[in-house]
């Protein structure tokens, strides 16, 4: 599903990812764990289309496409999602017209009619209630004023609502109390599924006792330093990041 | 204001044609205030760039011109044209001037038991107690402004609402200022008069509407008097035409304990001067002004705003916002004058910008003259692009560059939109903006 392929990426003169290589197949769920400043969020935005990066060189490819060449909101359409470590305010602009307008775009590059506002009301409620998410969240304008849990709450619901073939949850449990992450865990987990993929993105190994990844990768410096699978967090979880950008065997990226 | 019109000679002539055929039905202090009117245009002339409140919006072109009075459009107006020119439907009593004439056919004045008058200037002279000579004109400042004593010396027909003291209006009162250009370069001198008696309650709508494209002169003048503890809500709707130019000034005076609160509207317009001279002459006095201009191409709009506070316990909070795009300009000046007696003033003032072009701009200046010692007066301005942030949010959900730009101004602008108390009035400006933004903002593609 995707397909990473020795990447490198700068921000400005800074060289961030120094030769990502990955491989992500439908029904899996990746775990990139690394220490602050290792490039785990820029990987993320890249996937997503975040233009303030540089690609310099290697290819990505998202379903046998050329995910790099694609505008950030035709990846949306064609099933990326980013929740967002650092989900952005939009006063004015209510949650539930966002996330209506956000639908019928997916739907319309799928060929499909437009959701009207009853039919989408429904659906929302019934994520809503998966999600445990209050009403009155929805009616407010997109993130503002919202708190830390309800920034990341929110961005799980709309992953729940938009039904993204590929999500990335980048850093989704940062900040969470231990309740709050249960219910963004179970979101994450509800969406799991043969044809889905997911890649979270975490500093902490506590995520992944709720979400279990069948793989985990150690990202130090801009490369992944180490692959393996759920033991590999635990491990990491005992002896801290000191010990894989120790063990780094120069620097080699560490296929799965 | 030293430049005399350089079409004085004409100016001066059609006075005195106007003067001649409206001697007979018109009383003697109506026609002497139009004399002085006149007077004062030939000694003032033209406002310059020169003069400080004229420094960014340059009249001079408009000088030169020497536009007819407008004339009463032959084959009428329907009801259709009135609405494809945007008129907005509200409820209510409606008065409808075309080129600066009353049209009966498309006004709607309803009989109300509350005993409030809404009418016209030439039906007031005619049937009127009288009572009108003591208050007509004498908010505006004829002395000092061109443009005003141009208005007062022109003026044929006005707008006048009464309403008494204790009534409370359910629904707004709707006055239409109609431009159907059949002379390009025609002049029309609009003219509203409002008193809210004593604890009454009402909403004014004025609504300044273009058929077709000309160019044309729209120099509206309005005066408010809100009466002791009178809440009055005041909406200004300017879609003139993208030729047009548009002169308005809106004086209030504001009683005890009185509250005004205003939405300037303004969309249309080659050139847009929308001034509010406002007069807390009072104690308790509250007054809010909204403002939201959306000009693109050439467009220039300037809105100049004076709040007086000259007694104390007020209350003052204005709100402008402003979307600028392609290569249009906007002035934003906020006078809040503080009085020495003025104390426990608190006054707040806002102007926030968002250029959606490079070669958009603007320029906003707070003008804060304080005398009085325990008084809180904040203010602040900004100008600002569309957040990339906020857009990349938006793309990486599904929704293009350009719909993720039209969102973010909308949600930008309706913050001004929200405000409006008139759920019609309002629908009907969401939907306008919508256009606006999709005609514009959403077409374009900067990715």
């Amino acid at each position: 599903m995707l397909e990473i392929k020795n990447l490198f990426v700068k921000a400005g003169d800074n060289e961030i990812l120094k030769g990502i290589s990955l491989s992500v197949k439908p029904g899996e769920v990746h775990a990139i764990m690394g220490p602050n400043g290792s490039g785990k969020s820029t990987l993320a935005q890249v996937l997503a289309g975040r233009e303030s990066f540089d690609v310099t060189s290697g290819e990505v490819s998202y379903q046998g496409k050329d995910l790099l060449e694609l505008a950030p909101e035709v990846r949306a359409q064609e099933g990326i999602f980013l929740a967002f470590q650092y989900p952005v305010e939009i006063p004015g602009v209510s949650n539930l017209y966002f996330l209506r307008t956000a639908l019928n775009a997916i739907r319309q590059h799928r060929g499909e009619g437009d959701l009207d506002a009853v039919d989408f009301l429904a659906l929302a409620k019934d994520k809503m209630a998966l999600l445990g998410i209050d009403d009155s969240m929805m009616n407010r304008p997109v993130n503002a004023d919202f708190s830390g849990g309800e920034k990341k709450r929110n961005e799980i619901f709309q992953m729940a609502v938009l039904e993204p073939k590929l999500a990335i949850l980048d850093e989704t449990d940062s900040g969470l109390d231990i309740d709050a992450l249960k219910e963004v865990a179970k979101g994450v987990n509800s969406l799991r599924g043969p044809e889905r993929a997911i890649v979270v993105v975490t500093h902490y190994q506590r995520l992944l006792n709720y979400i279990i990844p069948d793989y985990v990768h150690v990202l130090a410096d801009g490369r992944i330093v180490k692959s393996g699978d759920r033991t590999l967090a635990l491990e990491l979880e005992e002896k801290g990041y000191g010990w894989v950008e120790e063990s780094a065997p120069n620097g080699h990226p560490v296929g799965v | 204001m030293v430049a005399v019109a350089e079409n004085l000679d004409i100016y001066l002539g059609s006075f005195e044609k106007l003067r001649k055929a409206g001697a007979a039905s018109q009383p003697e202090w109506l026609s002497a205030r139009r004399c002085l009117g006149m007077q004062r245009f030939a000694e003032l002339g033209f406002p310059t760039s020169r003069n400080e409140e004229w420094k960014y919006t340059n009249l001079a072109p408009l000088a030169r011109k020497s536009p007819p009075l407008a004339q009463p459009v032959p084959d009428g107006i329907s009801t259709a044209q009135l609405e494809s020119a945007g008129l907005a439907e509200v409820e209510g009593h409606r008065l409808v001037f075309v080129n600066g004439c009353f049209d009966a056919a498309l006004s709607r004045t309803e009989a109300s038991s509350d005993g409030v008058q809404v009418g016209t200037l030439s039906e007031e002279i005619s049937v009127g107690d009288g009572s009108l000579e003591e208050h007509f004109t004498c908010l505006a400042d004829v002395d000092n402004h061109a443009l005003v004593a141009l208005n007062t010396a022109f003026l044929e027909d006005a707008a006048l609402v009464e309403i008494p003291a204790r009534a409370v209006l359910d629904k707004p009162i709707h006055i239409v200022f109609l431009t159907s250009a059949g002379h390009p370069d025609q002049v029309s001198h609009p003219r509203v008069f409002v008193r809210a008696g004593r604890d009454s309650q009402a909403t004014l709508i004025e609504s300044y509407l273009a058929l077709g494209d000309q160019p044309y002169w729209s120099n509206p003048v309005t005066e408010i008097v809100a009466g002791e503890n009178a809440r009055v809500e005041h909406y200004k709707l300017q879609r003139e035409s993208t030729q047009a130019w548009h002169t308005g000034i809106v004086y209030v005076r504001q009683h005890r304990d009185s509250n005004f609160v205003s939405h300037s509207l303004s969309f249309g317009g080659r050139l847009v001067r929308a001034d509010y001279r406002v007069v807390l002459a009072d104690q308790g006095c509250e007054c809010t002004l909204n403002g939201l201009y959306a000009v693109k191409g050439s467009q220039h709009v300037d809105h100049h705003t004076t709040i007086d506070h000259a007694h104390p316990h007020c209350n003052s909070h204005q709100l402008y916002k402003g979307v600028l795009d392609d290569r249009s300009t906007a002035v934003f000046n906020g006078k809040i004058m503080v009085r020495e007696d003025a104390q426990k003033t608190d006054a707040f003032q806002s102007n926030k910008n968002l250029l959606l072009s490079g070669n958009a701009a603007i320029n906003t200046k707070p003008q804060l003259e304080i005398f009085a010692n325990d008084v809180r007066c904040s203010h602040g301005a900004t100008v600002g692009q569309i957040d990339e942030d906020a857009t990349f949010y938006l793309r990486s959900r599904g929704i293009s560059h350009s719909a993720a730009r039209g969102l973010l101004t909308y949600a930008f602008a309706a913050d001004i939109l929200e405000r409006i108390q008139v759920e019609t009035l309002r629908d009907r400006l969401e939907s306008d903006l919508r256009r606006w933004l999709s005609s514009n903002v959403e077409t374009k593609e900067d990715a």
